[in-house]
């Protein structure tokens, strides 16, 4: 990708400013909360219910319930980062016809495209938060502003930052590079949903599902997310690891997903470039 | 597998308003996407201002910018100076300076007033012409124009084109590279054009000469009421260089290259048997149009068999 120079920086801004223009969804309010409020609530709501009948509101229980909302209001991050921005760059292509425009830029087109998902992934944090206050409030559980480790949650979640942006901008080219592939993101996003630990603990997957999702910097986030905000009063995916552990995995997992997703980057950029792809009309 | 290019070897010099010409399908696009990066030649190599478009594609894209013609292409909901500013960007140009070029191109396409309207609400000649600002704004070496006025009406086609002629002029060394299926535009605009036919260059030179390439020829147009098809009985006189036919406002428009003028007398007999009446024949001077059938053989917009 290259040294980031004072233009790239300039276009990198702009591109920003596009994301957030174009696609951040409270730009558009009902949207917003149709997308970033409402779906997460009930996902996680109608989980929490679920789970409720089955234990009968066992006090033993408790640990778990926090475990689902906590996992389920980060996911917001995957949901918009990895779903809805892959969608979006399809749109760039078949609905504005501007892709080609983009990707031509001096800017280059990895930069232009964390550019534009940044504002996507601002506008998930504001529904995590939500989520997080929704949750605490209706199934009364013991999160407190002023117990949260700030330091452990940001580190956690700027690693994750960039993992979701690695992963989104190569799921795009992905997608880019193939030809019936609208509709793909969202079912990626339901696919990593299952093996992140979101709503279940990843040990419970089978044997080498379980060690694949192992290697994915998601379920270590999502572990020191809920550490970070209800130590001790959360169910544990890793009980037998310390924080400083967790984090350790997470730094691995998160560089190797950015390597990863480099070289699939640059190969699937050499495809749709072969192929012809780039201002390709139909896939609209 | 279909070849959408073979064989093509062309040269265009610094300065030079170049044409691309040829009917749909022949590969003008495929030609123009290879030159701006976004296609890879399966073989063969191309340099843009001296860069190759495969191995130093980085540098180049600071130096080239392209517009297509024919698409509806901007974010709707952003407003048009915003767009632009954006792509301004994008090309690392210093913002305000940004800022004054696009007013001034807004200004001189007659979009002043709509700089601050959604581009959704833009009719397409408008955005056609917002899209060359976006092109033109970034003060490209070269620029590439994919049928820049195609389905635009005549006065915002007349307005591109010129819009086109005076950046060229502004500066002598800028190129420009445009593709388009009206002869009439080419010949108009283009120092030196190139006819595409199924993928090959069929011809190249300045207008001009490839119009005397048929200076020997008689040309004829012949205007005839509805009737029985004609064109490939014409087509099989011998002396008949080539013929071509247009439907217009309810009678046969019928362009015909003969090698000289004892040539007609067979015309009118085989017209006669076939039962068409004449209503109008001139003989006129030949255009680009005619040379291009000559060469390819059929006229631009007559689909091939
Ligand atoms: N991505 C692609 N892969 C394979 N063949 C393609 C691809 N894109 C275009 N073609 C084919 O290449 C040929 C040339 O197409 P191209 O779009 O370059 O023509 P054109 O001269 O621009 O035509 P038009 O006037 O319709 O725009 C056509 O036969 C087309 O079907
Ligand atoms: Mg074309």
């Amino acid at each position: 990708m290259g040294i980031v120079m004072p233009r790239q920086l300039i276009g990198f801004a702009a591109a920003v400013r596009l994301g957030w223009a174009v696609s951040s969804n409270w730009t558009r309010p009902i949207l917003f909360v149709t997308y970033a409020v409402l779906r997460p609530i009930s996902v996680a709501l109608i989980l929490a219910v679920m789970y409720s009948v089955i234990t009968h509101n066992a006090a033993a229980a408790r640990p778990y319930l926090a475990f689902l909302i906590i996992g389920t209001a980060f996911w917001s991050f995957i949901q918009e980062g990895v779903s809805e921005f892959a969608t979006g760059i399809l749109e760039d292509r078949g609905r504005y016809h501007i892709l080609k425009y983009t990707y031509m830029a001096p800017l280059g087109f990895p930069l232009f495209l964390v550019g534009r998902a940044t504002s996507k992934l601002a506008s998930a944090a504001a529904s995590v938060v939500i989520v997080l206050v929704v949750g605490t409030f209706a199934l009364q559980l013991s999160i407190s502003p002023l117990r949260i480790d700030y330091p452990l949650l940001i580190a956690a979640c700027v690693l994750a930052f960039i993992s979701v942006i690695a992963f989104a901008i190569t799921l795009s080219m992905v997608l880019l590079a193939g030809k019936d592939t609208h509709g793909y993101g969202e079912i990626m996003a339901q696919f990593l949903y299952l093996f992140s630990g979101a709503i279940f603990p990843i040990a419970v997957l089978p044997g080498p599902i379980a060690w694949l999702a192992a290697l994915s910097p998601l379920p270590y986030w999502l572990e020191l997310c809920r550490r970070s905000i209800l130590h001790g009063q959360v169910y544990q995916m890793f009980p037998s690891l310390s924080d400083g552990e967790v984090l350790l995995r997470l730094v691995i997992a998160t560089a190797g997903t950015v390597v990863l997703g480099y070289v699939i980057y640059r190969w699937t950029d050499r495809r749709a470039r072969g192929l012809g792809y780039i201002d390709m009309e139909a896939n609209w | 597998m279909t070849t959408a290019l073979e064989n093509v070897d062309l040269r265009v010099g610094q300065g030079e308003l170049f044409g691309v010409l040829g009917p749909n399908g022949a590969g003008k696009t495929t030609l123009i996407k290879i030159l701006v990066t976004l296609l890879l030649p399966t073989s063969g190599e191309a340099l843009v201002d001296g860069l190759d478009v495969v191995r130093d594609y980085k540098h180049l894209r600071s130096r080239i910018s392209m517009v297509s013609g024919g698409e509806q292409a901007g974010y709707g909901i952003l407003k048009v100076r915003e767009q632009l500013w954006m792509f301004s960007q994008f090309y690392g140009m210093n913002s305000k300076a940004a800022r004054r070029r696009i007013d001034e191109l807004l200004e001189r396409l007659g979009l002043a007033e709509a700089a601050n309207k959604q581009i959704t609400g833009l009719s397409s000649g408008m955005r056609q012409k917002m899209n060359l600002i976006r092109g033109l704004m970034t003060d490209p070496r070269v620029l590439f124009l994919d049928e820049p006025t195609v389905a635009l009406d005549v006065g915002a086609a007349r307005d591109v084109r010129s819009e086109v002629q005076r950046w060229m002029r502004e500066d002598p060394t800028r190129t420009v590279i445009l593709t388009t299926h009206y002869m009439q535009e080419a010949d108009e605009l283009c120092d030196r054009v190139a006819i595409v036919n199924r993928g090959r260059i069929v011809a190249e030179g300045a207008p001009r000469a490839l119009k005397e390439s048929v200076d020997e020829d008689v040309i004829v147009d012949l205007q005839l009421d509805p009737g029985t098809p004609l064109l490939d009985l014409l087509r099989a006189i011998e002396g008949v260089g080539a013929a071509s036919v247009r439907e217009e406002d309810g009678v046969d428009r019928f362009s015909l290259l003969l090698a000289d003028d004892a040539i007609l007398p067979r015309v009118m007999t085989t017209v006669e048997s076939a039962g068409r009446r004449v209503s109008g024949l001139v003989r006129r001077q030949p255009t680009l149009e005619d040379a291009f059938v000559k060469l390819v053989g059929r006229s631009m917009t007559e689909e091939e068999a």
